[in-house]
């Protein structure tokens, strides 16, 4: 088992999640943003009033960091209006008010691919189409973070040009964070498209090893264990990590445990040490691209918090609105505090509940009053050394909340501002109750603007 | 009706640890040393606790309120350094010694520099040196326990014959029926209180092991090079202001580095610089000076970071 030291331990209590799957009915309308990840918007091809079918092209990608949007409900397209997406920026958005039936566009002729037979270049291209995007805290397209094997990425790291080649092929089945389940449901399952997903993956990326990093606490996971057993080669290893520990989930840190490489901070990516790390959600998601081609248009989230009636697992179709989901599971029990899009450490906070679940959210909790607690009027820094202890890049983040508190925000960044992957672990433990992540949210960006 | 929903940041969730917690923690840690005192040396050491307790709390209000600040007395914070100096005391002072020195540990220790979390020094050992300095006989006057007879602490005896040591016993230095400060003399009290402390969590192991290891090394070293007039180790980690120094004071978080390495460190100049004060110094025991030496140092002491995460090696 892989140790990770950093970081919150989160009891037992407070992690178990029923990974049971909530049916929901077809949302009566969806709304779609032009753009759900990180990079240029798509352009619309259809005009108010027109019926599209689901699945059917909506929108193209004019340029190669955007993806195609697909209608995920069949029915008349609406106005496009302008809704706050998840992150709270506001983005233009098609609405299609569905009809109830659910017909699909014609779908291409089923041929039957070898995969092996594709090339890299037409594996990406059938991502793309199918409108993928990677799941970390800041999605961009999938296509764009794949690297094709005949063209290694060249960048700079102070002023050193990196050629890194992948290696290893990482498929996390952990979530970000111990609240939410998507990836632990899917491991223990039966997926029909996973091993075609890390057959493409190491395909595109070139990567000799693979290695799947599941969390002891759930299992078991027998599909996992078939695909390492399969490979005679024995380039398929497991990795099992204590999951309850945040942040295990997100990227850095669990590349750090599962393989004991760092990352280059702060503007390091994954393939800098060798690494293409993709959750099996995506794995799957993409497996069923290269062999259906069909686009993406539902998704897995986590629906959770006190306030709700049932908690668990929810397919949803993409652009559902979140008042349509908190229906299908019962509505509220008791009035929320708050609604957030994402986990209860690392998502955002929303006030409208008219906004649509989008491709890049992975969980919806309704926290109740008893749950939360605000900074309101917080302390000085006591220099308890707290946050110290469980920081996963090793950062001092009390005195990196003084220096910005006080507007140093060249000695923050001095002291590694920017190497903070805004997990949240020194907020959560923080005596003072300092607002630490707003606080460096607030400096990286009055950093980045000056 | 509108419904409202609170939008802030990221995370959502927080842990229970407060000011208030730590600080009440530590309040009961102190409990057993401060039953032992009034058991020790009888009603005058809860007068002197009161005192000192309530001074510092009615100092820090007022001055909170002339200089239109928020009160603070609901952290416990100005209440615990109140009976921290009070245990530091000898039994045997005036009333207006818990006093004095409760309205400078508030005032000169940590009101001048704007509060919780922004004092360089242990408040309660600034007011200790403030009044050692300024009233050195009545600061140097200890009693026996229960009879209440003028009496040398075993260090004060120390410096007058080194070989005095062997008069002391061990169950005398662990149960506390030697002269000495309120809180100090009774080993046994200021253990139980740090074991209830490090269970909570309010204090690591780094400080206070790393500190009675310097002294430890530093003892054993001496003791090996002549028995006779050095005392064991076991003696110079229960005699003085030690364990409560090392327990109580020295972990302090606003005077204490952050990082393990700078934890480390600090404890262990520490327990050397008390060592020396102890052999070769002025004063019959150095922890307080020692504490309040390396206080000014943590700032250096905060360099040494854990390694740095994700550093670009120039191959």
């Amino acid at each position: 088992m892989a140790l990770f030291t950093k970081g919150i331990p989160f009891s037992k209590k407070d992690t178990t999640l029923s990974l049971e799957v909530i049916d929901t009915p077809l949302p009566k309308r969806v709304i779609l943003p032009m753009k759900q990840y990180i990079g240029e918007a798509s352009q619309p091809v259809v005009t108010q009033g027109a019926t599209v079918t689901t699945g059917q092209l909506i929108a193209t990608a004019p340029t190669t960091t955007s993806l195609p949007l697909h209608a995920t409900l069949s029915g008349t397209i609406g106005d496009i209006t302008e809704f706050m997406d998840a992150t709270g920026t506001p983005t233009p958005c098609l609405i299609i008010e569905g009809d109830d039936t659910d017909t699909w566009a014609a779908t291409p002729p089923n041929e039957a691919t070898v995969l092996a037979s594709l090339s890299p270049a037409a594996l990406i291209e059938r991502i793309h189409a199918a409108g993928l995007i990677t799941n970390q805290l800041a999605p961009v397209p999938l296509a764009t973070d794949l690297m094709p094997i005949d063209q290694p990425k060249t960048h700079l790291i102070d002023g050193q040009r990196i050629t890194k080649k992948i290696d290893t092929l990482l498929i996390t089945a952990l979530d970000k964070e111990p609240f939410l389940g998507v990836n632990r449901y899917l491991a223990g399952q039966n997926n029909t498209d996973l091993a075609d997903g890390i057959t493409a993956l190491k395909i595109i990326t070139g990567a000799s090893f693979a290695r799947f990093v599941v969390d002891t606490h759930y299992g078991p996971y027998p599909q996992i264990n078939e695909l390492v057993a399969a490979d005679e080669a024995e380039t398929t290893t497991l990795t099992a990590v204590n999951g309850r520990r945040f942040p295990i989930g997100l990227a850095i840190p669990v590349i750090k445990a599962a393989l004991g490489r760092e990352v280059p901070l702060p503007y390091g990516h994954p393939r800098d040490v060798g690494v293409a790390l993709y959750d099996i959600h995506t794995a799957i998601a993409v497996g069923h691209a290269v062999n259906t081609q069909l686009p993406q248009v539902d998704t897995l989230i986590t629906v959770g918090g006190g306030a709700l009636s049932t908690t668990g697992i929810v397919r949803v179709r993409i652009g559902t609105p979140i008042r349509e989901v908190i229906d299908a599971c019962g509505g509220f029990r008791e009035e929320p505090a708050k609604i957030i899009l994402g986990g209860p450490m690392t998502g955002m906070a929303h006030y409208d509940l008219d906004i649509p679940i989008t491709k890049e959210t992975e969980g919806l909790f309704a926290l109740a009053h008893n749950e939360i607690q605000l900074s309101g009027d917080y302390r000085q820094c006591i220099n308890c050394g707290r946050c110290v202890t469980v920081c996963p890049v090793n950062l001092l983040p009390g005195i990196l909340s003084l220096y910005c508190a006080k507007d140093r925000f060249d000695m923050a960044e001095a002291d590694g501002l920017f190497r903070c992957i805004e997990c949240g672990c020194c907020d959560y433990v923080c005596p003072s109750r300092r607002p630490m992540v707003h606080l460096f949210r607030h400096a990286k960006r009055q950093v980045m603007e000056s | 009706m509108e419904t409202h929903y609170i939008v802030s940041m990221s995370p959502h969730l927080r842990g229970t640890l407060s000011i208030e917690r730590m600080m009440q923690t530590v309040l009961i840690g102190l409990i057993p040393a401060a039953v032992m005192a009034l058991y020790l040396f009888g009603i005058k050491s809860l007068i002197i606790m009161v005192l000192s307790s309530a001074t510092a709390v009615s100092v820090e209000t007022v001055i909170e309120r002339l200089t239109r600040q928020p009160l603070t007395y609901k952290d416990c914070h100005a209440i615990l350094t109140g009976l921290m100096l009070a245990l530091i005391l000898p039994p045997s002072v005036p009333w207006w010694i818990p006093v004095v020195g409760a309205g400078v540990a508030i005032i000169l220790g940590k009101m001048v520099f704007g509060g919780l979390g922004n004092y360089p020094f242990n408040p309660p050992l600034v007011a200790w040196v403030v009044l050692k300095l300024s009233w050195p006989e009545r600061m140097s006057f200890f009693i026996e326990p229960h009879t209440y007879t003028q009496a040398l602490t075993p260090l004060m005896a120390l410096k007058e014959d080194p070989s005095l040591f062997y008069s002391y016993a061990m169950r005398d230095l662990f149960l506390g029926t030697i002269p000495g400060a309120l809180g100090t003399v009774c080993a046994l009290a200021v253990l139980i209180g740090a074991a209830f402390l490090l269970y909570r969590g309010v204090i690591r192991w780094h400080i206070p092991i790393s500190f009675l290891g310097g002294v430890a090394l530093c003892a054993a070293i001496l003791h090996g090079i002549n028995p006779d007039i050095h005392p064991p180790v076991l003696f110079h980690l229960l005699s003085g202001g030690l364990l409560l120094g090392a327990f109580f004071i020295a972990p302090e978080p606003v005077t204490s580095p952050v990082t393990p390495k700078g934890m480390l460190l600090f404890g262990f100049l520490a327990g050397i610089l008390t060592m020396i004060i102890r052999l070769w110094g002025a004063y019959p025991d150095g922890t307080f000076y020692a504490i309040l030496i390396m206080n000014a140092a943590t700032p250096l002491f905060n360099y040494l970071k854990p390694k740095e995460y994700g550093r670009v090696n120039r191959a």
